[in-house]
């Protein structure tokens, strides 16, 4: 099973949307521009989502394997 | 007709002129996409990936062309171009300055183009700080054709010229004049 | 009751009042005695020196929590950062406007806290300590700094250094203050691995809250047992926990868990909504709060979260909707900008909860912004603003109602005009 999760990194995203326009089935962008990740990246969209995360002006996206939660706010 | 008929007749130095022309275009292309890239600017016709792909694709196109453009001027025996005064700016004995404005501008894109092929390889700041020298890049290569001579005096090179600045310059204008207004444009 | 002392704390609050603070059964035993090494280790005796081992078995037997808001169990980020090289980071910043228990323990029991910094670092096998205190109360610097040079004197050898947190609400989230710490501005960034498992210069880094290290350091030295002398079995221990912390008449108590709310709220209190937690908090109706106790898990089951133990009372006459709208000005206002939905996504909730409260505009709207918040930043400050709002909601859905008709059971009028 490789499911992968498509991670923002916040402050580098400056809301260009490539990723939305290249990978629809998983990225929407929200009324301010900024990615909607809807679901993790399952197979059939791995590629496409490697090209979103190339083709990201900024680098502001990441494919991880999904993160244990964890939280810290001391 | 020889082979060093060829190094020493004129068929070189319309290469390198040639040449020099279409890459004065092909980086004004891509000079203005880039700045299109920045602008966000988007319609239903003209996805982002279509400006960030032909932006890519004219320059690859733009370094080949630079290739060619060194390789003719080098080549040719009846200017005295050594291979490193294309690197190494202003040690030329043939118009050193204005040869020197090239090489420069060659030297900086090269610098754009490795870190561009490298890109998320590395962090995204410095690799901006590289990629804007790309603008200084345009600005000398401009000035190197121009004042290299030939063909600048003529009607079509000047207008060719003139018309690349203009071209740049209003797109530069209008991407800040868009961020005045743009919602979506939020650094 | 035991003496209430009323100017030692260094803390204030936004009126400028500076909180109460009375005698407790643990971590405030001995207060009236002042904040001196000498009185301290008079009354307690040495530091304790645990083994890493040890103090996760003690924390994983008492399910010590972290007390900076999350509750994060204290075991599993002291196992994580057990490795080479450790860091040790005490975060006293306390940006949460409304609490100051941490500043009230600084000042009046600086060693309680530093006692368990020192156990937590020998444990972790490491002398580099770092505090975390809050910029705008300078005098809790040089109490800090005093109590640091007395440790110094007695031979205590470890390396700490000082930081001052500004006085932002995000200032101290843990990557915020990491930043502070390598010299960068004292904001959120995204953070990859947790700081437990890479955090100040990619080292094993332990974060916590003040209060964690001052229950740490008391759980050390009197062991699980002694530990569970106050408290319930279910929860053993006390927590610190600031009354009307921005508002009249602020307070820092210790109270055991499964000590009943009545006996920390007056009767008049126990007839209002209760906010509760921090301003990321989360709101009770007055019928929830018969028979609550002091209790993370009694609260949970209400509903709400103990969060940095901030209990603020709605003032009588008061607005529950006026009062979250207020709150979420005011986040809204410190979000770092760092990120868009933050940046974007908190003023518009200001506005649309602005607009519900005044002109009964729709919820609808404040919720699928609270929706478009969660989630989407490096920190999770859109999602404790968006957690309030929704509590607000619903808790309060007849006050909602009442006010899209033009009126306020609070009697707030004026917010109509």
């Amino acid at each position: 099973m490789s499911e992968h999760l498509l991670r923002v990194d916040w402050p580098a995203c400056k809301a260009h949307g490539v990723c939305a326009e290249l990978l629809p089935e998983v990225i929407s962008l929200d009324e301010w521009g900024y990615p909607i990740v809807h679901e993790p990246v399952r197979g059939d969209v791995l590629e496409l989502a490697r090209t979103a995360v190339k083709a990201c002006p900024t680098l502001a996206l990441r494919l991880t394997a999904p993160p244990p939660r964890v939280t810290t706010v001391a | 007709m020889t082979g060093a008929d060829i190094l020493n007749g004129p068929a070189l130095w319309f290469a390198n002129r040639g040449t020099g022309f279409v890459l004065l275009v092909l980086l004004t292309l891509s000079t203005m996409l880039g700045v299109l890239s920045t602008a966000r600017a988007t319609s239903r016709l003209w996805p982002r990936m279509l400006t960030q792909g032909l932006h890519r694709n004219v320059s690859l196109l733009a370094v080949t062309f630079l290739a060619a453009h060194i390789t003719t001027a080098v080549v040719d025996t009846f200017v005295d171009i050594r291979w490193w005064n294309a690197f190494v700016p202003f040690t030329g004995t043939y118009k050193p300055l204005w040869l020197g404005f090239g090489s420069f501008a060659l030297d900086l894109l090269l610098a754009v183009t490795a870190t561009s092929l490298l890109r998320h390889r590395m962090s995204h700041k410095p690799w901006r700080a590289v990629h804007v020298m790309a603008y200084a890049a345009w600005g000398m290569g401009l000035i190197h054709g121009m004042k290299m001579g030939t063909d600048a005096a003529t009607v079509w090179g000047s207008a060719l010229n003139f018309g690349c600045i203009a071209a740049v310059s209003v797109s530069v204008l209008a991407r800040f004049g868009l961020l005045a207004h743009s919602r979506l444009v939020t650094t | 009751m035991t003496a209430t002392i009323a100017v030692q704390s260094a803390a204030r609050n936004d009126v400028g009042l500076i909180p109460k603070v009375s005698e407790g059964p643990a971590l405030l035993a001995g207060i009236a005695q002042g904040p001196g090494l000498a009185s301290h280790r008079d009354r307690l005796g040495p530091a304790p020196r645990p083994s890493a081992e040890m103090l996760v078995e003690m924390a994983r037997e008492v399910d010590l929590r972290g007390r900076g808001g999350a509750g994060f169990p204290f075991a599993i980020k002291l196992a994580a950062a057990a490795r080479r090289r450790a860091v040790v980071v005490v975060n006293a910043s306390e940006g949460e406007p409304a609490s100051h228990k941490d500043a009230t323990l600084m000042t009046c029991a600086p060693h309680v806290v530093l006692d368990g910094a020192a156990a937590v670092a020998h444990a972790l096998g490491t002398r580099e300590v770092h505090i975390v205190v809050p910029s705008e109360l300078p005098s809790l610097r040089l109490i800090v700094e005093k109590a640091l040079r007395e440790r110094a004197k007695a031979g205590e050898r470890l390396k700490v250094e000082l930081h001052g947190a500004q006085p932002w609400f995000v200032a101290g989230q843990a990557q915020a203050v990491l930043q502070l710490l390598a010299g960068r501005e004292n904001l959120p960034v995204t953070a990859w691995k947790p700081e437990a498992v890479s955090g100040h210069h990619g080292r094993p880094t332990l974060l916590s809250n003040a209060e964690t290290f001052a229950h740490l350091g008391h759980l050390a030295r009197v062991g699980s047992a002694g530990y569970a002398a106050h408290g319930t079995a279910d929860e053993p221990g006390t927590t610190l926990l600031t009354l009307r912390g921005d508002g009249w008449d602020p307070e820092v108590r210790e109270v055991a868990f499964g000590t009943p709310l009545t006996d920390v709220l007056s009767e008049a209190e126990m007839a209002q909504p209760l906010f509760l937690g921090g301003y990321h908090g989360t709101w009770l109706r007055p019928s929830q709060l018969n028979g609550l106790a002091v209790s993370r898990k009694d609260i949970a089951a209400a509903g709400a979260s103990i969060g940095a133990g901030v209990l603020l009372p709605l003032a009588e006459g008061w607005c529950p909707l006026v009062r979250t709208a207020a709150l979420v000005d005011y986040l809204a206002g410190q979000s770092a900008g760092r990120c868009g939905p933050c940046r974007n996504g908190l003023p518009a909730m200001a506005e649309a909860l602005r607009a519900l409260v005044h002109r009964g505009g729709p919820a609808g709207r404040v919720e699928e912004l609270c929706g478009l918040v969660t989630r989407r930043g490096a920190c999770a400050h859109p999602d404790g603003t968006a957690r309030l709002v929704a509590s607000m909601l619903a808790r309060f859905s007849d006050e909602v109602d009442s006010h899209a008709l033009g009126t306020c059971r609070g009697n707030r009028r004026e917010v109509f005009a």
